[in-house]
């Protein structure tokens, strides 16, 4: 269950940043979570919802933004959908691929007031 | 960064400085300061990865945009314990696994190899006990205990603070033995030049497809208990070839810790190794 410390992590993200710029209230996070990031994202939804009670974040709208796997053959190029570090290339069935999308997971923006 | 420890609030663990204290009677009331958030050993800016948040006005109010990598302060901590230990001429292995593949055993057997040429430090993790950290020290290397209460994995900032109480030597090896899991601790970066994942022949050949965050983030790995290989269904070739169809690049070594099989190959894996950071 790392979705628990990562989830304290946005937290933390959430306050510096309130800090920073002074808001009255946070509406709404963005998170950005992809596919091969090693997150779960309805584990890491719940243990985030969990913690912002008592926090920057109590009331603030999650938004989830899930970011699908994309991998580069290494010997055709060929830009390929990914959904899993196993996939072999859907064309010339060549393994490995590079993988070029889907690790992201970061805190994308934030609506205030 | 770390867990809720069973002690207390979030954001708790505790870290036993096996070096000065052997009274194991202790009872852990836990009524000590543990907000040592910062306290790091090393200058740093606390420059952070976004630089001026750009803003801009939406229909429902003010959008900042940040895009700060969630595991950025993680990763920066990493950043500085790679930095110590090049500075200190210290290697560092990272030893991940499921609970009961036997890394304790691998680090007490390395340790009764290494110590006449070697300086080596351990620090061990788990979830609770002093019980790891014993068993090294009795093998013969100053070790510390990191307790994560409830948490699961170890994270860059618990390792700091270790480091800063263990002080490893100039030109010594350090292990540090990740809490007994193959999905947390792969996501956290700890300053490691090598991350080595061991795996025993009970645990079944399929687990690299099961767990692969694991053995795509990790160098090295071991495949251990092979003096059980007769009684026991499990294939090193066909673990070799599912591994590596997640990393292609991950060297292998078929060890027993029990028996001493192997273990001369991982010795001179280490030893290579900590050449490279002379």
């Amino acid at each position: 269950m790392h979705e628990l410390s990562l989830a304290m992590e946005v937290i933390r993200i959430a306050e510096r940043e309130s800090a920073i710029i002074p808001v009255s209230a946070i509406k709404e996070i963005s998170i950005e979570v992809g596919d091969l990031s090693g997150v779960e994202a309805g584990a890491f939804q719940s243990a985030l919802e969990l913690l912002t009670r008592d926090s920057v974040l109590e009331g603030a709208n999650i938004k989830i933004i899930r970011t699908s796997g994309t991998g580069i053959c290494n010997s055709c190029n060929k830009e390929f959908e990914m959904h899993s570090f196993m996939a072999s290339c859907p064309d010339c069935r060549a393994f490995p691929s590079v993988v070029k999308g889907g690790k992201e997971f970061r805190v994308v923006s934030l609506v205030v007031d | 960064m770390c867990d809720t420890c069973g002690c207390g609030k979030p954001g708790e663990f505790v870290i036993h400085d096996h070096s000065h204290s052997h009274d194991h009677d202790h009872d852990h009331d836990h009524d000590h300061d543990h907000n040592h958030e910062h306290e790091h050993h090393h200058d740093h800016d606390h420059s952070h990865e976004h630089v001026h948040p750009h803003s801009h006005d939406h229909e429902h109010g003010k959008v900042i945009d940040l895009n700060v990598d969630i595991l950025s302060e993680n990763n920066r901590l990493a950043e500085l314990n790679r930095r110590f230990f090049a500075g200190r001429k210290v290697m560092c292995l990272n030893l991940v696994s499921s609970p009961g593949s036997g890394k304790t055993t691998i680090l007490e057997k390395t340790i009764e190899s290494l110590q006449g040429s070697h300086k080596i430090s351990v620090i061990e993790g788990d979830q609770q006990t002093l019980l790891d950290a014993d068993r090294i020290e009795k093998a013969g290397a100053p070790a510390i205990q990191i307790n994560t209460g409830s948490g699961c994995h170890l994270d860059a900032r618990m390792v700091d603070m270790a480091v800063q109480k263990l002080d490893p030597e100039t030109k010594s090896i350090l292990f540090i033995e990740n809490v007994g899991n193959l999905v947390c601790p792969a996501m956290f970066d700890l300053g490691e030049h090598k991350r080595v994942v061991v795996i025993s022949v009970t645990e079944g050949d399929d687990k690299p497809l099961k767990y692969p965050y694991m053995f795509q983030s990790s160098h090295l790995c071991l495949i251990n208990k092979s003096d059980l290989l007769p009684y026991v269904d499990f294939s090193t070739d066909e673990t070799i070839r599912h591994a590596r169809s997640i990393n292609p690049s991950l060297e292998f070594i078929i060890l027993s810790a029990k028996t001493g099989e192997g273990m001369e190959r991982w010795i001179e894996w280490i030893v290579k190794q900590t050449e490279a950071t002379l």
